[in-house]
């Protein structure tokens, strides 16, 4: 019991001070990264920043040279003692291809710790019923992606680590994964740790985000506090447009007013500082000036990602 | 034990549901099967030949021989294939896993990688015991359903009876049998050691082939490598004497020593090269 709690207080994934080498090729350098408990934490990077290699020493595949890493309190070669608390599902599907999609599942079960679903039940999930009887050889790369995310949940996991796991699929099939994502992780807690070059689909459903670049983490933090700081754009649309540049340009806390469209009918774009969009709004109102929309634009990830590995 | 026992289910699993793992089970019986036929076809031809010409009339025929030795020499044809099947399949069974990623499931799920190896090597071991099971089956009842056994006779007189045919008959497969498992041992071995499945298959019958030539040139310092006692292309196993002696030869030379070395040299081989797997596995990429 002191155990549990012990645990249940500690992040679900550290590391501290990760090297990694392959020959004399630095890929983590003194890597340092901690996923909370219940946390979606993405994980991106340029191709070659080490994503992939992190995943894998994440999950006890590849040997480290120096640095501390522990998943639920134990070293990655011991995951095998949790019976399943943690499963990872890789870039390419690691399925038996002789096997159909019900063996591959029945095969699951059989190795799973504590089997909480059926095999059908995690076909429904995944949307993979009409499969059932497919080898896994014979199926597309998306629905290989998917028996491999039904693989993993065939048991209750805690800590799910997936690498890549929206490629090969399709819109519905990107839109699916994000809901059971989202799913698991509001109604069982699940941690994730998810690695993607998909930065709008990370940003859709990542609680907190990691920036890999050069085998070290650049930054990592929660997605609010990432963009705490960085300044937002408004866009405006309004009528009587020459009297709205000039009214917003008098009012503190707003600057680089940029203007598209005529007098009658047009979209102003400002940045606000320590300024909110109902005040805008009710300024111009105030003046006479119709607004018939207004909408905020925080930076993207993309953006974010670009200034911080230097690349457009 | 737990994961252990976890692993070889899902290996077992997995074979039941292979066609690899089929081939390698029915193929030395098929071939075995095929090799009786086309002896017996083959006799038949001859005797039907000679009568006709009836130059078989006044020489000497040594009865029940044919038959005793086309079982045996059949029985070292299935061997040879099981060998080189089993080296092939144990090279195949971790370098395969590793290559489609599944053996990250169980590694990660709940199994050690020692677990997982000792696992897929006792598999191995299974599908040769099956393997071999039917290949002696069936090698058996199709030469029943094509020969006549008894002892072998000559002018009336009994060159060796049933009874000591049947005792050389089972000392030459034991000891045909004892280097398997250092034959699977090194397709582990390999399998481990390689980056992928392919160059695994193809180093371990490359290496099973070298050194199977390899011992002709030792010379008596060959009685150590387990290959020396296995059925093989360049046969030189115990059951290559046994074919000559069932079939009435009395020229059939013996050594005792080599056959106290054909019962203990494979064992510490098979012994190194697992230990030597199990270390590697530890510590390389999967």
């Amino acid at each position: 019991m002191a155990r549990d709690e012990t645990l249940a207080s500690q992040p679900v994934l550290s590391i501290a001070a990760l090297d990694k080498r392959y020959g004399k090729t630095a890929v983590l350098n003194q890597l340092h990264l901690n996923v909370e408990r219940g946390a979606i934490h993405g994980l991106v990077g340029l191709n070659g920043s080490g994503k992939t290699t992190t995943m894998e020493c994440v999950l006890g595949m590849q040997p480290f040279q120096s640095g501390k890493l522990q998943v639920l309190g134990r070293h990655p070669s011991r995951l095998w003692q949790g019976r399943g608390d943690v499963v990872g599902i890789f870039d390419a599907p690691s399925l038996h291809p002789a096997l159909t999609v019900r063996q591959a599942l029945e095969h699951a079960r059989l190795v799973c710790g504590h089997p909480v679903r059926t095999p059908a039940e995690v076909e429904d999930l995944l949307g993979i019923a009409r499969y059932s009887n497919y080898k896994i050889r014979q199926l597309s790369l998306g629905n290989r992606r998917r028996t491999s995310i039904a693989h993993a949940l065939i048991g209750q996991p805690e800590f799910i680590v997936l690498d890549e796991p929206f490629n090969g699929l399709d819109a519905g099939g990107v839109d699916d994964v994000l809901a059971l994502i989202k799913k698991l992780n509001h109604e069982h807690g699940t941690t994730f740790l998810l690695s993607s070059h998909q930065l709008a689909y990370l940003e859709n459903v990542c609680t907190h985000l990691a920036i890999l670049h050069r085998g070290r983490i650049e930054l990592s933090d929660h997605v609010d506090n990432l963009f705490h700081g960085r300044q937002a754009r408004l866009d405006v649309s309004c009528d009587q447009a020459n009297r709205a540049s000039v009214l917003l340009a008098e009012m503190p806390g707003v600057s680089d007013i940029t203007r598209t469209g005529d007098n009658d009918h047009a979209m102003l774009s400002m940045t606000l500082h320590a300024l909110d969009a109902a005040a805008v709004n009710t300024a111009l109102v105030l003046a006479g000036i119709s607004v018939s929309g207004l909408e905020m634009r925080r930076p993207s990830l993309t953006q974010l990602f670009h200034d911080i590995v230097g690349t457009h | 034990m737990d994961a252990f026992i976890t692993a070889l289910r899902a290996e077992l699993y997995v074979a039941l549901r292979s066609n690899s793992t089929r081939l390698v089970v029915v193929l030395p019986a098929l071939i075995s099967s095929v090799q009786l036929l086309l002896l017996s076809f083959r006799s038949a031809g001859e005797q039907a030949r000679e009568a006709l010409s009836g130059q078989g009339f006044g020489q000497t025929s040594v009865a029940g021989a044919d038959a005793w030795g086309a079982l045996v020499d059949a029985m070292s044809t299935g061997l040879t294939l099981t060998g080189l099947m089993l080296v092939a399949y144990a090279a195949w069974s971790f370098a395969g896993d590793r290559d489609s990623g599944a053996l990250r499931h169980l590694l990660i799920r709940r199994v050690s990688r020692r677990a997982l190896l000792a696992a897929k090597l006792v598999n191995v071991h299974i599908i040769g015991a099956l393997s071999v099971a039917l290949m002696l089956a069936v090698a058996t009842l199709v030469a029943n359903a094509l020969w006549d056994f008894g002892p072998v006779v000559e002018d009336g007189y009994e060159l060796i009876g049933t009874q000591e045919i049947h005792a050389e008959i089972r000392l030459g497969l034991i000891l045909a049998l004892i280097p398997l498992p250092a034959a699977i041992a090194l397709g582990t071995l390999v399998s481990v050691s390689t980056q992928n499945a392919t160059q695994a298959i193809t180093a371990a019958l490359g290496l099973t082939l070298a050194l199977d030539i390899f011992k002709g040139l030792m010379g008596d310092a060959s009685g150590y490598l387990y290959v020396s006692y296995q059925a093989s292309l360049l046969n030189e196993s115990y059951l290559s004497d046994v074919s000559r002696l069932v079939r009435g030869f009395s020229d059939v030379l013996i050594d005792p020593a080599a056959l106290q070395l054909n019962q203990w040299a494979p064992w510490p081989q098979m012994l190194v090269m697992v230990v030597a797997s199990l270390i590697i596995v530890q510590y390389r990429k999967l």
